[in-house]
């Protein structure tokens, strides 16, 4: 078991596999909210978890946050520095969303433009899904031999 | 160390780039948005948005005397399905995601000297707001939004369909 593990930990190409879904999905998530940071702030302020002030600062830097880890990981450019903000940006992402399921905190606007963005089902098959991200950048993390197709790496 | 180092190179540039693309970009936001429902709609302000405050209707019922003169057109900005499941009687549906396959049909029925107020959910729904500034920038000269929406409307036992 323990060998199986390892062996999942040592692919190379499983790295890096992981290492471009991770970043793949990230250049999709920030796209929208790079578009229209509005909506994106007000997907924030549904959440009803941040104070005021911070709302729009969130929803101007974190698409930008998302997009420069995105490409730092598929051009495998301070990969493992990468893979920590996007780790640390999931365990944040899965503890609101799971805080809201736990607590019933439904967000529905009535907005034609955000239509079914805060709803319980999709909440929890984001988490599921974040879930799911979280273990490739664990894999990405723990990886300590020298990585595929990275322009600069410290190992 | 070294990894603190890279950390805060990716951060850096991304603060950097997110504050100047939010500068130039056409659909940046202000700094701090308005997130008070009691002050009005919650929206993200756009950097260069007119005050919409004096477009502002908060007291339903001053939106009702304006209904009862007879004059006001309601214009109800939610979504089809939304206006189906109720609206404000005698209000005509133009969904702000459909405005651009719609106007044209609203122009030639609507003068554009017609009073009009706008409506969508609530404080936590912008699409009135934005719906009254597409409205304003096809020459609709008197638009107003009535901020509480068809939730208020309702809650006061105002007329609907």
């Amino acid at each position: 078991m323990i060998k199986h593990i390892q062996s999942i930990l040592r692919n190379s190409w499983l790295e890096l596999a992981a290492r471009w879904i991770l970043g793949l999905t990230f250049i999709y998530a920030s796209y929208n909210k790079v578009l229209a940071p509005a909506d994106f702030a007000k997907i924030i302020y549904g959440y009803d978890l941040f104070p005021a002030p911070a709302i729009n600062l969130i929803a101007i830097v974190l698409p930008f946050l998302e997009l420069a880890v995105a490409l730092a990981l598929i051009c495998g450019i301070y990969p493992r520095s990468a893979v920590i903000i996007v780790n640390v940006l999931l365990v944040t992402f899965i503890g609101l969303v799971s805080i809201n399921l736990i607590r019933g905190h439904e967000f529905n606007c009535g907005c034609f433009a955000l239509e079914n963005s805060g709803n319980q089902a999709s909440s929890l098959s984001t988490v599921l899904r974040d879930i799911f991200y979280l273990a490739l950048g664990i894999q990405v993390f723990l990886y300590h031999q020298p990585r595929r197709w990275c322009i600069w790496q410290t190992v | 160390m070294q990894t603190l180092k890279e950390i805060s190179i990716i951060t850096g540039i991304s603060v950097i780039v997110a504050f100047g693309f939010n500068y130039f970009s056409p659909n940046g936001i202000a700094l701090v948005g308005q997130w008070d429902t009691s002050r009005g709609v919650v929206t993200a302000l756009k950097k260069n948005d007119v005050v919409m405050d004096e477009l502002e209707i908060g007291d339903i019922s001053y939106a009702k005397a304006l209904y009862d003169t007879g004059n006001v057109l309601f214009v109800d900005a939610r979504s089809e399905e939304a206006y189906h499941d109720g609206h404000i009687k005698r209000a005509v549906s133009l969904p702000v995601g459909q405005y651009d396959e719609q106007i044209d049909t609203f122009l030639e029925l609507y003068d554009l000297d017609r009073p009009m107020i706008t409506y969508c959910s609530g404080r936590t729904c912008e699409d009135s707001l934005q719906l009254a500034r597409l409205l304003m920038e096809r020459g609709y000269m008197n638009v107003s939004v009535m901020i509480d929406g068809f939730p208020g409307w309702e809650a006061e036992g105002y007329p609907i369909d």
